[in-house]
């Protein structure tokens, strides 16, 4: 019975609502406009062909589609802007180094990209050689017996570093919510369940392999009965882990979705060159203020100054231009 | 002008997450920005919701459904900007934009993190449209909005200069500018606005600049630079203005006209115009109806920022000019690089057309040829930067030089944040000024370039009555100022920036640094040899500012 809630039940509830959770919040997302193109320009502008623009520039500033697309790459996969943190010390002039979040910002991730690879035997079968080299590679196979995979004890080590620093950094301490600590709790629980089964408490981690596979055919019947033969321990795992991908699309975690959609990353600094259109103003004939808005059902109208409201108040004084021949020379003295 | 204290103390306090989460109930003398007034508000020209009332931030005199109006405009903006929507969701308070804000390391002040900024209305948004704060209320991070949150909204974002320096150390991009401006928006809907940037607003919507300046007063104030031109190079010099055929509108900024040390700027820009025109044929005009190239409403929305921006294309349609040049200014080129294309029709007349079909400035005056600006800007655009255009100029050696006449001058280079992180233009201003003086030295390379330090007055935050906050948040640009001072002996600092210009004198006066300030088209001013007009690179006595060049010379 208890097979059939937790082995089949809920991971099937979790992976529903995290499927339709991220796709829900990314269409969210992508239904909002752009009303602007508005990139924060970390580098020299693409402007005269005298004036030259170094590599970083390109990334950093970027004009053409594949500049921002190395933009965004090096965003994903190397977090170049929190490479370029520094700490403000009131007492000095220089820059001091401050890229410990970038470390292990990066430790974390990359762990978390190994141990998800490492993961996908359970999911393939056959395993794809390039799993079984990689998890070989990571725990230097044949120097541990059993083999110690890194990826794994260097995924808590990062979050504890990065706990830590919510804890013990009293800037980022007020900053913290107990969403953020949560979160943490929550992938270090998950992560030292993982480590624990592996090496102390194993589980049979054939029969979870079973279960998976039939859980992804949806046979039902066969997978509850695997699921019953499991010990105990790997469900405390398991269990964590569906909570996470429930948790995933209405946290911050999202994050991970969103950095694709940051309008002052991932567009191009070719506002010069292109037009941006704003959706919900396409077609500007005139400012939106002079047509009005409408608050609570009152409409308020801003009256345009169009060259002829703006030449009927000030005639006179335009008149006298228009008589220099609107030209400005010296006062005769 | 109120005062900022003679002592600053920088008070950090970390108070913990619960109490963030609670509205600050006592506002620092020096850092509250006033209401505005109904005469601002409610103007013919610039009509805001709910402005016909007179309101201070102990009596808000709020609309009765002000939560409603409030909530509504929150959806509205969450259905009308991605990057606000998004910026809503996906911070992870990892805390590496936090030290980034001058207004933080100036004042201490938790709540000026960027990211706490953030979530001063990011509170807002999980009570009323997420699940996880509809649930769990404060644990999810979320609070009720009530009249004192509101004044707590109004008080923090009008504490930020929509300088972009924490977006580009977000791991995500996150733009608090952004979330402010939108912010700004959506308070403005239950009629809070700030009185320095709306007086601006309504001025400029009046009578097409800030300063409120007519055409009467725009032309005379010219016609004095012409005057003082003359005495300092004893030409006659002249300028156009409104006039229909010329070949390029020029928009700068309104304190040009008037402010010190704009003022040599100005001056500058004239100097560079008649000798143009008279060695080339081209000529430049400026507008009265387009006389405003700054845009305050970029501080306070979107349509603000469109009712001003609509001018100069319709300008440059009805003079039916080729292109526009831009003069020196840092937000007015957020507004003109990033926003004027999109919230306006670029214009469309025959000679706008044809300029852009070939865009080399040769098709204006042969002498020209060569100078292109296709590499970068097209008709769906049409403005070029000042500061590129004499870039290309010197670099086609189409003006001549002197750079010794301002050997009296070492100088630094201030990047405005807008002009760096909105527009990206850094060379191009050190191309120039090494080509025009030969004293020019760096500031500390973290508050140079994109990581440019703003100089605390920006979006808004010109206004004398938060003095405190703003001799606080210039703060580490004085600090790398005062550096380059004692290491190099530098004696102005340059910048295109019209409020940084009104604002770093006072800075530096109260930071005790003793150096000008100045801009980079000064530097051309006094460098420029009036060739045209027949002038030796050796005749010129006195600078824009009417002091002798050289030791000894021009003494009576």
């Amino acid at each position: 019975m208890i097979g059939i809630l937790f082995g089949v039940i809920v991971p099937y509830i979790a992976v529903a609502i995290f499927v339709l959770g991220v796709i829900y919040r990314i269409v969210n997302w992508a239904n909002s406009a752009v009303p602007l193109k508005i990139p924060t320009t970390g580098g020299q502008q693409k402007s005269l062909p005298f004036i030259k623009r170094t590599i970083y520039d390109r990334f950093d500033s970027p004009y053409t589609w594949w500049e921002t697309a190395g933009r965004m790459l090096l965003e994903i996969f190397f977090f170049r802007s929190l490479l370029k943190n520094t700490r403000y010390y009131l007492d000095r002039v220089s820059q001091k180094d401050a890229r410990w979040l970038w470390l292990f910002g990066i430790l974390f991730h990359y762990s978390l990209l190994l141990v998800l690879i490492r993961h996908s035997r359970f999911f393939l079968q056959p395993v794809p050689s390039f799993v079984e080299m990689l998890s070989d590679i990571e725990a230097f196979k044949g120097v541990f017996i059993p083999q110690v995979y890194i990826s794994g004890l260097a995924i808590v080590a990062a979050l504890f570093l990065l706990w830590f620093r919510r804890i013990f950094l009293s800037r980022e301490r007020t900053l913290s919510l107990p969403s953020d600590h949560f979160a943490l709790i929550l992938l270090l629980a998950i992560t030292i369940s993982g480590n624990l089964i592996r090496y102390f408490f194993k589980a049979n981690l054939e029969l979870v392999k079973e279960l998976l596979a039939n859980l992804m055919i949806f046979n039902i019947s066969k997978a509850a009965a695997i699921a019953d033969q499991i010990e105990p321990i790997f469900y405390v795992h398991f269990l964590l882990a569906c909570f996470l991908l429930a948790y995933f699309p209405f946290s911050k975690l999202m994050h991970a979705g969103g950095v694709f959609f940051t309008p002052t990353r991932n567009m191009p600094n070719d506002n010069r060159a292109r037009r941006h259109v704003n959706p919900w103003d396409p077609e500007p004939t005139a400012p939106i203020f002079t047509k009005g808005i409408t608050v609570a059902g009152r409409t308020f109208k801003s009256k345009k100054l169009d060259w002829d409201t703006y030449y009927e108040m000030y005639r006179d004084q335009l008149d006298e231009i228009a008589e220099g021949d609107y030209m400005i020379v010296p006062e005769e003295l | 002008m109120e005062e900022a204290p003679e002592k600053i103390e920088i008070r950090q306090r970390f108070p913990s997450w619960k109490e963030m989460l609670k509205p600050v109930k006592k506002f620092e003398e020096g850092r509250v920005s006033y209401l505005s007034l109904p005469k601002q508000v409610d103007s013919e020209f610039f009509k805001m919701p709910f402005g016909d009332v007179e309101r201070s931030l102990d009596d808000l005199k709020l609309p009765d459904n002000w939560k409603e109006i409030f909530l509504d405009a929150m959806k509205e903006t969450l259905e009308k900007n991605r990057a606000f929507k998004l910026f809503m969701d996906i911070c992870v308070r990892c805390g590496a934009c936090a030290d980034k804000c001058h207004y933080y390391i100036g004042t201490g002040d938790p709540k000026n993190m960027p990211v706490a900024r953030a979530e001063l209305i990011r509170s807002i948004y999980r009570r009323y449209f997420t699940p996880a704060g509809k649930i769990f209320g404060e644990l999810a991070g979320a609070r009720e909005l009530t009249e004192d949150v509101i004044r707590e909204l109004y008080y923090y974002a009008y504490q930020c200069s929509l300088c972009r320096r924490c977006s580009l150390f977000c791991p995500y991009g996150i733009d608090t500018a952004e979330i402010v401006w939108w912010l700004r928006r959506m308070l403005s809907r239950i009629g809070l606005n700030q009185r320095f940037s709306t007086i601006s607003i309504e001025a400029s919507a009046r009578t097409g600049n800030h300063l409120g300046l007519l055409p009467g007063g725009m032309a005379g104030a010219i016609q004095q630079g012409l005057e003082e031109l003359k005495d300092i190079t004893g030409f006659d010099l002249h300028t156009y203005i409104n006039k229909k055929g010329a070949d390029v509108l020029f928009v700068a900024p309104s304190a040009d006209y008037f402010a010190t040390p704009h003022w040599f700027v100005m001056l500058g820009y004239l100097l560079l115009f008649n000798e143009l025109e008279e060695k080339y044929g081209i000529t430049i005009t400026w507008s009265t109806y387009a006389s405003e190239g700054g845009n305050f409403g970029t501080f306070h929305s979107y349509e603000a920022a469109q009712l001003l921006n609509s001018k100069i294309y319709k300008e440059a349609e009805r003079l039916g000019v080729s292109f526009i040049i831009g003069g020196e200014c840092g937000h007015m080129w957020r507004d003109k690089h990033q926003f004027i294309n999109t919230m306006n029709l670029p214009p469309k007349h025959e000679e706008w057309k044809r300029f852009w079909e070939d865009p080399d400035l040769g098709e204006i005056a042969e002498g020209l040829r060569g100078i292109r600006f296709d590499s970068y800007a097209s008709g769906e655009h049409g403005w070029i930067h000042i500061l590129e255009f004499v870039a290309a100029l010197i670099e086609h050696k189409k003006i001549e030089i002197d750079k010794s006449r301002n050997d009296h001058w070492v100088a630094t280079y201030h990047d405005p944040c807008n002009v760096a992180r909105g527009m990206g233009l850094i060379e191009e201003p050190r191309y120039v000024l090494r080509n025009v003086m030969n004293k020019f030295y760096e500031m500390p390379e973290h508050t140079i370039r994109e990581k440019t330090y703003c100089c605390g007055a920006g979006g808004g935050m010109l206004a004398d009555e938060i003095m405190d906050l703003r001799m606080r948040g210039v703060m580490p640009r004085m600090m790398a100022a005062r550096h380059v001072f004692k290491k190099y002996g530098v004696n102005i600092l340059l910048t295109p920036c019209a409020i940084d210009k009104a604002q770093f004198p006072t800075a530096l006066e109260y930071w005790k640094i003793p150096i000008e300030v100045g801009g980079p088209m000064e530097m051309v001013g006094n460098a420029l040899v009036l060739t045209a007009f027949g002038e030796k690179p050796e005749d010129r006595q006195y600078d824009l500012r009417g002091d002798p060049i050289r030791e000894g010379s021009g003494g009576e």
